[in-house]
């Protein structure tokens, strides 16, 4: 009973009218930065930081929230619309969305984004103000050895993701840690692999090689089709999911929801780990796994959701420990050190009135983005049908740019192109860029922490599998690479690899 | 794979020069990673991860190499074929030439120039948009950039922009 | 195209706001970054946040926290000292590692060298905690419990050659005993670590502080001169039998060759910042003591440090061979 009190005298915060103003301008904000590449939710929040604090500490944190929410949903439009993922949790999103364009459904496949994320996001906001208090616990069940062991299934569960074959995700995800590991050492202070160059001792930047190896490789396999005036067709059927759209997305949805709710709340990485995790249970339950790279609804419908319930979950361990799992979440916490409260598990019991109006707000703000997004549809579709001649210049403008704002560095503008151009020959020869980028994300944290585990039982390999979280990691992963070799699983693999080798 | 029955060692095999691409960076990869130091198991030094991670990559690019030698794999002529390959080549020399650009001369003095290039080359879009297109779009964004944004883009030699 | 403009549009208008603030031409005429070298979170960032906060008022032009954590606080430093234009729009938090490291391992900067040192601000407390579900309840049962185990228990600091790591191993030479150290990237990660038992203990500053008070963790010492007002019943290091204060003071500092002038406004702006009651008040809620020092004197502080430092770690046997 007393949840639901709380959840009223939530709304009751939520709906003032200030606060629904700051709601709204937070969530407008956040689909603005989402939409272009570069200018993600941390700088355009550290810019805005200073305008939250005029109000009270409520409407600050609301329109910060705002931001937060509404970039999540703007990521998936650049990733549908043009291949060019505006953050790490959107790359898997181009997979499927951005062949859903090139046939004509782009509309569906942005509309099943902002559902998905809509519903994902209440889903959270729900279980959030259910049970934050008792999920604490997971956020620190995982240590050092549990991390490793997830990043070491995250990685596996990769290789999912590819149509090719085994071998060349797994030496594409190992080329993704190796960069990720360039720069100082994050234990030693040493740097690595940075040819004395001053500009990579803070390592490569995730924008430039995302932008590189989604955005600019794609406009040079496009350029180079035989006069196809139309490569993303302009014959666009519909501009909403359809009815059997629904029907295949619902369970993707679901399982989306759970899968990155419960990923959200580790701090680091949940939000991208969820997103491809939630594609490759997707591809597996699939009773046509060789739909999926070929716009397949599922494979968009499931990894959105993913993400949003995973922004929701992230909120957890923040509310309930003071540990941000992230840097936007840190800079939430910041505005509420700002305001002269104490972040922690005495926060809501001391300021329920902020947690549960925050909470309120959120909800308020995933029906404002449904309402704002929805009509921005049709607006974004027919940007596709300008002719690619005239398109694709503007993606590269786009993109040198997005590049640049998120660095102020020319030298990250090289970094694009160089991998734009080896992006390109790597999808000629079949290898494929996905799992390099999330191997990138993923590597450092890998290497961290099998570090740390190895310092923590003084060398004994034993304590990932007698630790029990890690041993069911390790266990689905080993479980996952040998599958392909048992017969009954071999067929499905092969299936999906057919377009291979042709 | 479909062309099984004639395997033969070739040498335009794209497959077997991917292979060994893979292998050369995992070779490198292991070197760094003992360059670095290993450390021991009790205390991992910065080496460690690169040197493990560099003998997976050998491991798997071996596998690749084995498999075009023994299944064969699609030559490059194949993998450009009926392909306009000149196109993506023009545009990657046209954003090499950008990249060398924009330090001297400028984010203006080198992206309408670009824009340029990219509008005519490929598939010549008419000079009455190609130029209007050209102008304004990097102009837009740059004045939005600079003047709203704060966001200063490289203005070069000229100290245009 | 029209959907785009009306777009980049409103980005701008958002822009302007922030811009309106500004006015005068002069340095600052855009947004700063402030490197903090430790996670999101933890006490060294929110104070800084509040810091940079009142700064930026006094500047006119916002002031973005950039968290480039690793290194024990020194990887934020390294990169801005390697890649950063002295133009007073990139700096960063110095902490005593800075100095530290490069007297224990290869390093790629020189303290001496490679910084414009801008204003010395202020000093942490340590402390060590544990789990409140651990068995160790005082110090002493930790003594107790390592001289039986030598090398089990487990402490995580924000860092290798940070002060929470070179004090511990000098309270362990002087017990007698072997604790293993394992480095995080800082307070948000000890915190972590600590409450689920991962690591035994935990060795921070006083970002444990709301997890204390909520009775989630159990403060064994703190590393201060005095016993601190807020938990007056931790004994000090002093009262444990180690005759040591560690405070760790810190201050901000550029890449080489900053502009005088443009130091000398970031100075001021931060010394003013430095007495603003909300900064106060935020450094109090950490139990941290401005300790103001201005440009010349952080710079001699510097020389006295690191040849302090230099002491206590070849006494320890961890200088760089």
């Amino acid at each position: 009973m007393d949840t639901l009190i709380n959840v009223a005298h939530g709304f009751g915060v939520a709906l003032l009218p200030i606060n629904l103003l700051y709601c709204f301008i937070g969530v407008f904000i956040g689909t603005l930065v989402g939409v272009l590449p570069g200018i993600g939710p941390i700088s355009a929040m550290s810019l805005l930081l200073p305008v939250t604090l005029s109000g009270t500490p409520e409407s600050g944190i609301i329109m910060m929230a705002g931001i937060y929410y509404g970039s999540m949903y703007g990521g998936s439009t650049t990733s549908i619309l043009v291949n060019i993922p505006g953050e790490a949790a959107s790359v898997v999103t181009c997979i499927d969305g951005h062949q859903m364009a090139k046939q004509g459904r782009a509309g569906p496949a942005l509309g099943i984004s902002a559902f998905g994320s809509f519903i994902a996001g209440t889903f959270a906001l729900i279980a959030l103000m259910l049970v934050a208090p008792s999920l604490a616990s997971v956020a620190i069940a995982f240590g050092p050895a549990e991390y490793f062991s997830l990043m070491a299934l995250g990685l596996v569960v990769l290789t999912f993701l590819t149509q090719g074959s085994m071998a060349k995700a797994l030496l594409m995800a190992c080329i993704g840690i190796v960069l990720g590991l360039i720069g100082l050492d994050s234990i030693t202070a040493q740097p690595r692999l940075t040819f004395g160059r001053i500009e990579l001792i803070d390592g490569i930047g995730l924008v430039p090689v995302v932008m590189g190896l989604f955005g600019v490789a794609e406009v040079l396999l496009n350029t180079e089709q035989v006069i196809k005036r139309d490569i993303i067709n302009a014959r666009i059927t519909q501009l909403l999911p359809s009815k059997a759209d629904w029907k295949a997305s619902a369970g993707p949805i679901g399982r989306g929801t759970v899968l990155g709710f419960f990923l959200g709340i580790l701090p680091g990485g949940g939000a991208v780990i969820s997103s491809f995790a939630s594609y490759a249970l997707e591809k597996r339950l699939s009773k046509t796994p060789e739909r999926f790279g070929h716009g397949a609804i599922e494979g968009v419908a499931g990894p959105e959701s993913a993400n949003n319930a995973a922004a929701g979950g992230a909120f957890i361990p923040l509310m309930t420990l003071g540990i941000p799992p992230n840097v936007v979440m840190a800079l939430l916490l910041g505005a509420f050190v700002i305001h002269g409260l104490q972040p922690g598990p005495l926060l809501i019991t001391q300021n329920p009135g902020l947690f549960w109006g925050i909470v309120a707000s959120m909800y308020i703000g995933n029906v404002m983005l449904l309402v704002l997004n929805l009509p921005m549809i049709g607006m974004w579709v027919q940007l596709l049908k300008l002719p690619y001649n005239i398109l694709f210049p503007l993606i590269i403008l786009f993109t040198i740019l997005g590049v640049y704002c998120s660095s102020n560095n020319v030298f990250d503008v090289y970094v694009m192109i160089a991998f734009g151009i080896i992006g390109y020959f790597m999808r000629k020869l079949g290898y494929e860029p996905a799992p390099l980028v999330l191997a990138f994300v993923l590597g450092p944290m890998l290497e961290n922490n099998l570090r740390k585990s190895l310092i923590l039982s003084q060398g004994d390999l034993t304590t990932f599998v007698t630790r029990p979280i890690s041993a069911v990691c390790l266990a689905l992963a080993v479980l996952l690479l040998v599958g392909p070799l048992l017969p009954s699983l071999r067929k499905k693999r092969e299936l999906v690899a057919l377009d291979e080798g042709a | 794979m479909s062309n099984d029955s004639n395997v033969k060692f070739r040498l335009d095999n794209s497959e077997l020069w991917g292979g060994l691409i893979g292998l050369a960076l995992g070779g490198f990869v292991i070197w760094h990673g003992i360059k670095l130091k290993l450390g021991t198991i009790h205390e991992p030094g910065s080496g460690f991860v690169l040197f493990y991670v560099g003998i997976l990559m050998s491991l798997f690019a071996v596998s690749i190499i084995i498999a075009s030698l023994t299944e064969g794999g699609p030559t490059f002529g194949s993998r450009w074929e009926n392909t306009r390959w000149t196109k993506p080549l023009l545009i990657i020399a046209c954003l090499t030439a950008f990249s060398f650009s924009l330090d001297t001369f400028g984010f203006p003095l080198s992206s309408i120039p670009l824009m340029v290039l990219l509008l005519r080359l490929i598939d010549p879009v008419r000079w009455s948009l190609t130029i209007p297109i050209a102008v304004l779009a990097p102009l837009g964004m740059w004045w939005v950039l600079k003047r709203l944004l704060l966001i200063q883009l490289p203005s070069g030699i000229f100290e245009i922009g | 195209m029209s959907s785009r403009n009306r777009l980049m549009f409103a980005v701008a208008a958002v822009g302007m706001l922030i811009s309106a603030a500004a006015g005068a031409q002069e340095y600052p005429t855009k947004p700063i970054t402030l490197i903090v070298p430790w996670p999101a979170g933890g006490s060294t960032d929110l104070t800084m946040r509040a810091i940079a906060e009142s700064a930026s008022k006094i500047l006119g032009q916002p002031i973005a926290i950039d968290n480039k954590a690793g290194g024990g606080g020194t990887v934020g430093p390294a990169t801005m000292a390697a890649a950063s234009k002295p133009d007073g729009y990139t700096i960063a938090q110095l902490p005593i590692t800075v100095f530290r490291l490069p007297l224990m391992q290869e390093v790629s900067w020189d303290p001496s060298k490679d910084f414009s040192y801008i204003v010395h601000l202020t000093g942490y407390t340590f402390g060590v905690t544990t789990s409140a579900e651990s068995p160790f309840k005082t110090w002493k049962d930790v003594i107790d419990f390592a001289k039986q185990n030598p090398g089990k228990v487990t402490y995580a600091t924000p860092g290798t050659g940070t002060s929470l790591h070179i004090g511990m191993e000098q309270i362990a030479t002087m017990a007698g005993v072997k604790l293993t150290q394992v480095p995080f990237k800082g307070g948000a990660e000890t915190n972590a670590a600590v409450l689920g038992q991962h690591t035994m203990l935990q060795a921070d500053s006083t970002g444990w502080r709301p997890l204390v008070d909520a009775g989630k963790l159990r403060l064994l010492m703190v590393w201060t001169g005095t016993r601190s007002p807020n938990f007056p019943d931790v004994p000090t290091l002093k009262e444990l039998g180690y005759p040591m204060v560690y405070d760790s003071p810190f201050g901000i500092a550029g890449p080489k060759g900053m502009d005088p002038k443009i130091v000398a406004k970031l100075h001021d702006a931060f010394k003013k910042a430095l007495e603003d009651p909300a900064v106060v008040a935020t450094l109090a809620k950490y139990d941290m003591v401005p300790n103001y020092k201005n440009t010349e004197d952080y710079k001699k502080f510097v020389v006295e440090v690191t040849e302090s430092e230099r002491k206590v770690i070849d006494s320890l046997g961890l200088a760089k061979k």
